[in-house]
């Protein structure tokens, strides 16, 4: 029986640059424009209650009774001063139809069409915790230049700007469809944006580690239960993992947690925790999650076609960016 | 897509039953949807989309802009008639389909997606009724590289309607086509291992009447493609198609 999707009028968008509206700020994953990193302790700002006003008694924060934040360390002091990222937008997508085909049962199935479901983070500043990006000092002076470079007019070449393949992260982040498509051996993800592929190894003999490094890395995976493990390294460069340029270096590892979550509320989604182990640019590793819905109706991609803008020869090879320094 | 394979035995037993109680088939019980997904690649390799007989049927205005193609080959000067030789661009449709290299096919909701070995090119044919997204930017009126493919099943054969396409594009080397074009391609398996595309070209401006070509592919092992970058390859002077 075929299936009937009624013609939508909105699609979920993500707008860069648009006005600061920051749709859905409360769902897992999302970037709230929280404090710069060291500011205020777990008990809220210091100095207790502020000063009653017309006789009553103002409600706010509990005096800290906890011992003083640690003062903020040179990372941290450095990120500090950066300029706030770009809020992301994103357009509501409306709900599936009654009728709309959903995922399979099997929890090693991820086959379908998924869509990054919340506004898009410009910078990550903060994890999943609500907790600062572990940032050490060569981490924070790698992303500060960066942000730097925008501010001052002078943007860095990057992946994503020159049209190459961009890296796991933010090839997911990007609010523009992709499908998934499993094998015994491999799992496929094939994206809309930079007509991209990840590609998964579930086993290294029938797949090995390619010769030359790639953008997008060399990917293994392994379930855990219901949870499908991927540990990404081997990139061919370092990576942006976000517009604003939060770092992972060339030996940097990412490890993705992928599991399908169903609530039985019509609306399946597939949730990512991204941990991001990098010694060299964090002091630990951290992690961020998001999540993508279930969207049948976004299998047929739009166009990408970058390479017509980038590969003019009329035009710098670079978009006119500037070459990053070498760290 | 996901398939069930009903267990023969059963299902012999099964439809017995049907007949000796004068049920007819129902009407839901649709004929599966071919599958196509596998890896396949060109089984004779050709830089130029040959019509089943005789020539390109050329108009005038046709063979002006083929010729200029040719002038434009001959000096080098790739980016005045080839973008996909001078910029990676997406050699779209129907050139995509004279790849010497690999793709792969994948059939989900109705949604045919063919991924390219090369340079990680993609080109879909809708054969569901999801509508295409909504084009905030272009409004549906700027042609793309691939167009907008629209198929359906007759039998064994995904028939698909492309429209929409650049004139930036050729549909191979040197024959020019303009934004009016319309493929019409035939998809259907030979054999397991066969995978035939019966490409029709209309386009009234360039050609005289519509024209066939027929190209087939050989399925392929099983694979993960490695990451072509032709950006990469053009950025070092190599060729954008491999030799």
């Amino acid at each position: 029986m075929r299936t009937e999707f009624p013609r939508r009028s909105l699609k979920g968008l993500a707008v860069a640059g648009a006005a600061a509206l920051a749709l859905g700020a409360g769902s897992a994953g999302a970037q709230p424009k929280g404090p710069p990193p060291g500011a205020g302790g777990p008990g809220g700002p210091p100095g207790g209650a502020p000063p009653a006003q017309d006789g009553k008694i103002a409600l706010s924060a509990p005096p800290n009774f906890g011992p003083p934040p640690p003062p903020p360390t040179p990372a941290e002091q450095l990120l500090a001063g950066l300029p706030d990222p770009q809020p992301g937008a994103m357009f509501p997508m409306p709900p599936l139809p009654a009728d709309s085909p959903m995922p399979g049962a099997d929890p090693h199935d991820l086959r379908g069409a998924w869509h990054h479901n919340q506004p898009l983070a410009f910078r990550m500043q903060r994890d999943m915790y609500d907790k600062p990006a572990p940032y050490n000092l060569e981490g924070a002076k790698v992303l500060a230049r960066r942000v730097n470079s925008l501010k001052d007019g002078k943007p860095f070449t990057n992946a994503s700007a020159v049209c190459r393949p961009p890296g796991p992260q933010w090839q997911r982040d990007l609010n523009m469809p992709f499908q998934i498509f499993p094998s015994k051996d491999w799992i496929e993800f094939v994206f809309e944006e930079y007509h991209g592929r990840w590609q998964v190894v579930l086993d290294p003999a029938k797949a090995p580690r390619p010769a030359q490094k790639e953008y997008m890395g060399y990917s293994v995976g392994h379930w855990d239960g219901g949870t499908l493990v991927v540990e990404s390294s081997d990139f061919k460069q370092a990576l942006w993992m976000d517009v604003d340029g939060t770092p992972l270096s060339a030996n940097g590892k990412l490890i993705q947690r992928i599991r399908k979550v169903d609530n039985g509320d019509h609306a399946p989604f597939l949730e990512i925790i991204t941990t991001i182990d990098d010694p060299t640019y964090y002091t630990r590793p951290w992690s961020v999650v998001r999540t993508f819905s279930w969207e049948p109706s976004l299998s047929v991609f739009s166009e990408y076609n970058c390479e017509e803008q980038i590969g003019d020869p009329s035009v710098s090879a670079d978009a006119g960016l500037l070459p990053e320094p070498k760290d | 897509m996901i398939k069930s394979r009903p267990c023969r035995g059963v299902g012999l037993i099964l439809a017995g039953a049907l007949l000796s109680a004068g049920i007819a088939a129902s009407a839901a019980a649709q004929p599966a949807t071919p599958n196509f997904e596998g890896v396949w690649k060109i089984a004779t390799p050709t830089k130029t989309l040959k019509p089943i007989s005789g020539p390109v049927p050329f108009t005038a205005q046709g063979r002006k802009q083929y010729e200029e193609n040719k002038r434009l080959q001959a000096k080098g000067a790739y980016d005045d008639y080839d973008i996909t030789l001078s910029r990676c661009n997406s050699p779209g449709t129907p050139r995509l389909m004279l790849t010497p290299e690999r793709f792969k096919i994948w059939q989900q909701f109705g949604v045919v997606t063919f991924d390219f070995e090369w340079n990680r090119a993609l080109r879909q044919i809708n054969a569901s009724n999801l509508p295409a997204q909504e084009d905030f930017i272009g409004r549906g009126l700027v042609p793309t590289m691939t167009g907008t493919s629209k198929g359906h099943w007759e039998g064994a054969t995904l028939v698909a309607e492309t429209a929409n396409l650049s004139e930036r594009t050729l549909l191979d080397d040197l024959v020019p086509h303009t934004v009016d074009m319309k493929v019409t391609e035939h998809l259907r398996l030979l054999d397991p291992d066969t995978l035939e595309d019966r490409i029709t070209i209309e386009d009234p401006a360039y050609f005289t009447r519509p024209w066939d070509a027929v190209v087939t592919y050989k399925r392929q092992p099983p694979a993960l493609f490695g990451e072509d970058v032709c950006l990469d390859r053009l950025k070092a002077h190599q060729p954008v198609f491999p030799q």
